[in-house]
């Protein structure tokens, strides 16, 4: 009987190992099929959307300032103004809120080696590039397959519409396409709020500068 | 102790656990990955209770409000969700 005992504790041990493998297939197949090509898309529509959310906190972070920072890229930005920094330092104590709570996040992200950046490097947060954007709404968990499939096709859509408003030769009315722009952006962020809080913080911190990317014809051609 | 009681006293103790959870823990993200993809479409739902595979990237959703979506991605890559 303790023989048997032994065993039967024994392979529930191991049968417990077993069971994780099954679960974790499922959601590295969806992943697989469709996002190749979703991803790629929809880390440029994640991105415009993200300004909106951001409004109740981010609203003051998100001054001209940091758009530019953006579009200039985030290494860049640094260098540019640093009288606007200054002005900006006001504002700041929402602008750092957001970049703490992603902090927890970075460390579980592969691409950045620095798990604390220093209070400067999180104010250049706030511009991140659409790659690293891209990369994270890639790799979170908090949507579902066909959901960031979904997303994608939507992005794409969204910018569908203004390429063919720059195609039109109209220098106006990009006004527009800004409540559809917002619309996006609240369901991203109505995604992932719950189960990826600091990807929300980081889209809706993001908006502005997104919006200023898409807003201007040379940046959304160089983008797209 | 037979050979019979032996074979009884390890099978149904792995029985047990390899019919663990894992299962359900699938569902539960496909049925959160539905329900966000209908309510992402705008389609009134709530939430998607239960779903059946019909085929790869192709479900029909039961929502808790009673509607029948049948939620699959079409040939041109789109994510589409077609009343029942």
């Amino acid at each position: 009987m303790r023989t048997i005992a032994i065993l039967v504790l024994g392979l529930a041990a191991c049968t417990g190992v077993k069971e994780a493998p099954p679960s974790v297939p499922p959601q590295a197949e969806p992943v697989v099929v469709a996002p190749p090509a979703a991803v790629a898309a929809p880390p440029a529509a994640v991105v415009a959307p993200a300004a909106v959310v951001a409004s109740p906190a981010a609203a003051p972070p998100q001054p001209a300032t940091t758009g530019k920072e953006t579009v200039a890229t985030a290494p860049v930005a640094g260098a540019t103004a640093p009288s606007k920094d200054e002005a900006a330092k006001p504002a700041p104590p929402p602008v750092k809120a957001p970049a703490k709570a992603a902090a927890p996040s970075v460390p579980t992200e592969p691409s950045r080696k620095d798990p604390a950046p220093s209070p400067v490097a999180k104010a250049q947060e706030p511009p991140l590039d659409v790659a690293a954007l891209t990369a994270r709404l890639r790799d979170t968990k908090a949507i579902g397959t066909f959901t960031k499939l979904a997303l994608k096709n939507q992005v794409d859509d969204l910018l569908g519409q203004f390429r063919a408003h720059y195609q039109s030769g109209r220098k106006t009315g990009i006004d527009s396409l800004r409540q559809p722009y917002n619309m996006l952006i609240l369901k991203v962020l109505s995604l992932l709020q719950d189960s990826d809080p600091a990807l929300a913080r980081t889209i809706s911190a993001s908006r502005e500068a997104i919006w200023s990317v898409l807003a201007d014809p040379e940046k959304f051609n160089s983008l797209t | 102790m037979t050979a019979r009681t032996r074979a009884s006293v390890l099978i149904f103790p792995l029985a047990a656990l390899f019919a663990g959870p894992s299962p359900a823990a699938e569902d539960a993200t496909l049925l959160k990955d539905l329900t966000s993809v209908i309510m992402l479409l705008g389609l009134p739902c709530g939430q998607v209770v239960s779903a059946k595979r019909q085929a790869d990237n192709d479900h029909i959703a039961s929502c808790k409000n009673g509607y029948r979506y049948r939620v699959f991605v079409n040939p041109e890559g789109r994510v589409v969700a077609q009343k029942q």
